[in-house]
């Protein structure tokens, strides 16, 4: 006899329904899987076998022929371990007197029959939901992440049994309950600008930068607080909306990263170490093509700790998401589009012996060593990163004295204001949501420089020998600050102001 | 071209020794004489520069050796200035030491001007290179600047001076090569618009041990050195104690106690230089004028900001508290000031003032 359930396959951000037929036919006992299965669907079958067993229920001595249709997309991961195992009973006519028709089945089995969370929930049941399927069956373990998504019917089952007298109506599960997202959650995190003493200017700096979305370059001696002031820069971006979070929790569902929180609520802080590969970074893989670094830093921060470590293709890599927002990652199977829209934040010493600057320390490089050191970081990357400050060494008394630091939600509400000042800016004009978004066009339109402006900017030029292409960067930050000022023009302080933080391109 | 001229530059091709080459220049000083001498005497000839390298003069005297070597250094853009050629400099000549013939590339009549030399350490900080270009760029209009190609303090007064183009590089190393690599388009410039000078043949590379060689061509070209930085173990010290040995005076920037960047500078000051921490000091010297720069209007905010700075290198934060503005205020200020010239940062959010 033929059966027939409904599960679904991953393929990037995207669910893709998969129908999986069970026919049982006389003959020498054996079980076939078509339909393009990688191993990890192969080895199902000694899975499915062991937990109908477990569960008290038979594997047929017959011959089983197992179809994932479409018969011409590679199917990957253990999905559909519950659905071929409904799929063997409905057909063996174990399940006498049941409904599938509507139902999609997701989850991994044990051998004991216990169902395994899998990786991706959020986004299979999103495009599911798209496409019209309104009823799933899903392992406990993902219960949580699959409760933000209102609209449909869920059941999360702990084990096989269950999913079965669920079907037979024997205990009926009842469906779980809609979650509403709450946002951030409040409280004391482990990290905050009021712990961070002194700095006045990287302080600012961050501010500015997180409040037009620009890039960021910490430089400094080692110990001086660099890696401390990054990761600070999530407690003063906004919320995210539960568009956000979502979009965030898609990917991290991907790659299987996602806590047991069921959805990210706050602004992902990645910082891979300097050994990572581009692959990792951006993304990749043989056959499943899975986010990389920049995408699970999508909505929040890529922190890049000692960056002129980091290999240089690596670095180099980042240039076209950094102006894009997203990666497309192609394979000979296929490409992948991840959203990748972060903010960059990136760390360096200021030499080699990273005492260079230090008021108390000899720096023992030579210019020639120093030129080397820096030049690690392309110029191309270097220009895409619009805010260089200098982080210098902390005095104990610094450290040991109890002036009250601002702390980051009251930084965090002049990000706001000034991010909703950008809002209404840049309202209707697709793409453009922050300061450093703006295209020439609208360079034109919101930063009309004054005669006196273009005047020092012209004499910085001259100066202080900045590159040509520094020039629209600049005008973007000197908006933010003049946002950040609430003035509608910019005026010279905030240029000059902008163009202080441009200082590290002209080193000699 | 004279015959002896002719001469000294046929013999220094073969990249004899120094002393030996000299010696044989005594010995015979045209090409007719050299080769008599090569010819005639030629067991002592031998002794005196190797055999093997007799032989091989012996070989090359003919006249086609000697067009093929002329045209070789024209199309590399050389200049041969030989000992004996009227463009090479008397200063030069005085010396114990003079080189045989001085390699150049660029403007060679530069080389008849007054020259002052302005040398620094490779370890030079931020403000000081800052202060250096300045000087050079004031004592250019006077003097030829004469200095090497290094980082830090000499690239700081050949960038400082390169704009008039009155400005001469002497090199440790033959013209084919560039050294440091990080200043080949400073090197091609001066090339262009300034001269660069060597004493060694074009395909020599640099070496350590030729540098202390190339600073008694700087000390000996120069009517005065300014040392600029240096510690104590610098190369500058051994430019300066050249200077002072040939006669010349000696100028030095003096530093604060227990900078390791100006030792060398102190210890100069303590026992013959002339502590130098404005034009006027150099200026004096040499009986010249040097009007000191205009007035540059302040607003006050930038007058309180300067004033400040001029206490020494100071940190944002104490800044910050004397001057009583905010921080990021207060950067919009400090840029204003470093893009009029008066105000150059260190490094580390710290600042200095130019005087």
């Amino acid at each position: 006899m033929l059966s027939k359930v409904c599960s679904f396959a991953l393929s990037g951000l995207e669910g893709v329904p998969v129908e999986v037929e069970t026919d049982i036919n006389n003959g020498l006992p054996s079980y076939e899987l078509v339909g393009l299965p990688d191993a990890a669907v192969k080895e199902s079958r000694e899975r499915v076998r062991s937990a109908l067993k477990n569960s008290g229920r038979k594997f047929p001595a017959q011959k089983i022929t197992v179809n994932l249709a479409p018969a011409d997309l590679k199917k990957e991961g253990s999905y559909f371990d519950l659905a071929i195992a409904v799929g063997i009973l409905k057909a063996t006519e174990q399940l006498p007197h049941t409904d599938l028709a509507g139902i999609v089945f997701l989850g991994e089995l044990s051998l004991g029959g216990q169902l395994r969370p899998v990786a991706g929930i959020l986004p299979l049941l999103i495009s599911a939901k798209a496409k019209g399927y309104k009823t799933f069956i899903l392992p406990e373990g993902n219960a949580r992440e699959a409760s933000y998504i209102a609209g449909i019917t869920a059941y999360a089952a702990e084990n096989l049994k269950q999913v079965l007298s669920h079907l037979t109506g024997e205990a009926p599960m009842s469906p779980l309950p809609v979650l509403a997202y709450e946002g951030a959650p409040a409280g004391e995190g482990r990290f905050d600008l009021a712990f961070v003493k002194g700095q006045p200017a990287a302080k600012r700096a961050l501010e500015v930068a997180v409040g037009g979305g620009h890039n960021l370059l910490l430089v400094g001696p080692p110990g001086t607080g660099k890696t401390m002031l990054a990761r600070c820069i999530p407690t003063i971006m906004p919320d995210m909306t539960f568009e956000e979070a979502l979009e965030v929790t898609k990917i991290h569902s991907v790659a299987g990263v996602l806590g047991g929180e069921g959805i990210v609520r706050t602004r992902p802080f990645r910082s891979p170490h300097h050994t990572a590969t581009t692959v990792s970074m951006c993304g990749g893989g043989t056959r499943t093509v899975k986010p990389g670094e920049i995408s699970l830093a999508h909505g929040g921060v890529l922190f890049l700790d000692e960056m002129p470590e980091y290999h240089r293709s690596t670095l180099e890599a980042l240039r076209q998401p950094l102006e894009d927002g997203v990666i497309t990652i192609t394979r000979s199977g296929g490409a992948v589009t991840y959203p990748a829209n972060f903010m960059l934040c990136a760390s360096m010493n200021p030499c080699p012996c990273g005492n260079y600057g230090s008021a108390d320390k000899v720096c023992t490089c030579t210019p020639a060593a120093i030129h080397k050191y820096r030049s690690r970081v392309s110029g191309p990357l270097l220009d895409r990163i619009d805010i260089q400050v200098e982080v210098d060494s902390v005095k104990y008394e610094d450290l040991a004295s109890d002036t009250r630091e601002e702390s980051s939600a009251e930084v965090k509400k002049r990000v706001e204001r000034v991010r909703g000042i950008q809002r209404a800016r840049f309202e209707g004009i697709a793409g453009v949501n922050t300061n450093a978004d703006m295209g020439e066009r609208e360079l034109k339109a919101f930063c009309r420089l004054s005669p006196e402006c273009e005047k020092i900017l012209r004499l910085a030029f001259d100066r202080l020998k900045l590159s040509a292409r520094a020039r629209s960067r600049i005008v973007k930050v000197a908006r933010t600050v003049a946002d950040f000022a609430g003035e509608a023009e910019i005026r010279p302080e905030h240029l000059l102001e902008a163009v202080s933080y441009r200082s590290y391109d002209n080193f000699s | 071209m004279t015959e002896e001229e002719r001469a000294e530059i046929w013999l220094d091709s073969f990249g004899v020794e120094y002393n030996k080459k000299m010696r044989f220049c005594e010995l015979a000083t045209t090409p007719h004489a050299m080769a008599e001498f090569l010819s005639r005497r030629s067991g002592e000839a031998a002794a005196l520069v190797g055999k093997e390298t007799a032989e091989r003069m012996q070989k090359k005297l003919n006249g086609e050796y000697f067009r093929s070597l002329t045209e070789k250094y024209a199309k590399k853009g050389i200049e041969c200035v030989a000992y004996s050629s009227p463009l090479y400099p008397e200063d030069l000549r005085q010396i114990a030491d003079p080189p045989l013939v001085l390699y150049c590339r660029g403007n060679t009549s530069l080389l008849a001007e007054r020259k002052f030399a302005i040398v620094g350490s490779r370890h030079t900080p931020p403000q000081i290179a800052r202060l250096t270009e300045r000087y050079a760029s004031e004592l250019s209009r006077h003097f030829v600047i004469v200095s090497g190609m290094a980082d830090g303090g000499d690239t700081a007064a050949v960038t400082g001076a390169l704009p008039s183009g009155r400005v001469i590089s002497v090199l440790a190393n033959g013209l084919d090569h560039v050294y440091p690599e990080c200043n080949r388009d400073l090197c091609e410039r001066v090339g262009k618009e300034g001269l660069l000078v060597t004493e060694y043949l074009p395909e020599v590379k640099p070496r350590s041990y030729l540098f202390p060689a190339r600073n008694r061509i700087i000390a000996g070209l120069a009517e005065g050195v300014l040392v600029v930085s240096g510690g104590e173990k610098s190369g500058t010290r051994i430019t300066a104690d050249l200077a002072m040995s040939y006669g010349r005076d000696v100028f030095a920037f003096p530093y604060g106690v227990g900078a390791s960047a100006g030792a060398g500078c102190n210890a100069l000051i303590k026992e013959y230089a002339k502590l130098t921490d404005n034009l006027v000091d150099i200026a004096e010297t040499f009986g010249i004028n040097l009007t000191e720069t205009e007035e540059i209007e302040l607003t006050v905010p930038e007058r309180a900001v300067y004033e400040a700075l001029r206490e020494g290198e100071t940190h944002l934060l104490q800044l910050s508290e004397r001057t009583k503005l905010l921080p990021h205020e207060l950067s919009s200020v400090l840029m204003l000031l470093e893009m009029k010239g008066l105000v150059v940062s260190c490094g580390g959010n710290r600042y200095a003032a130019l005087k």
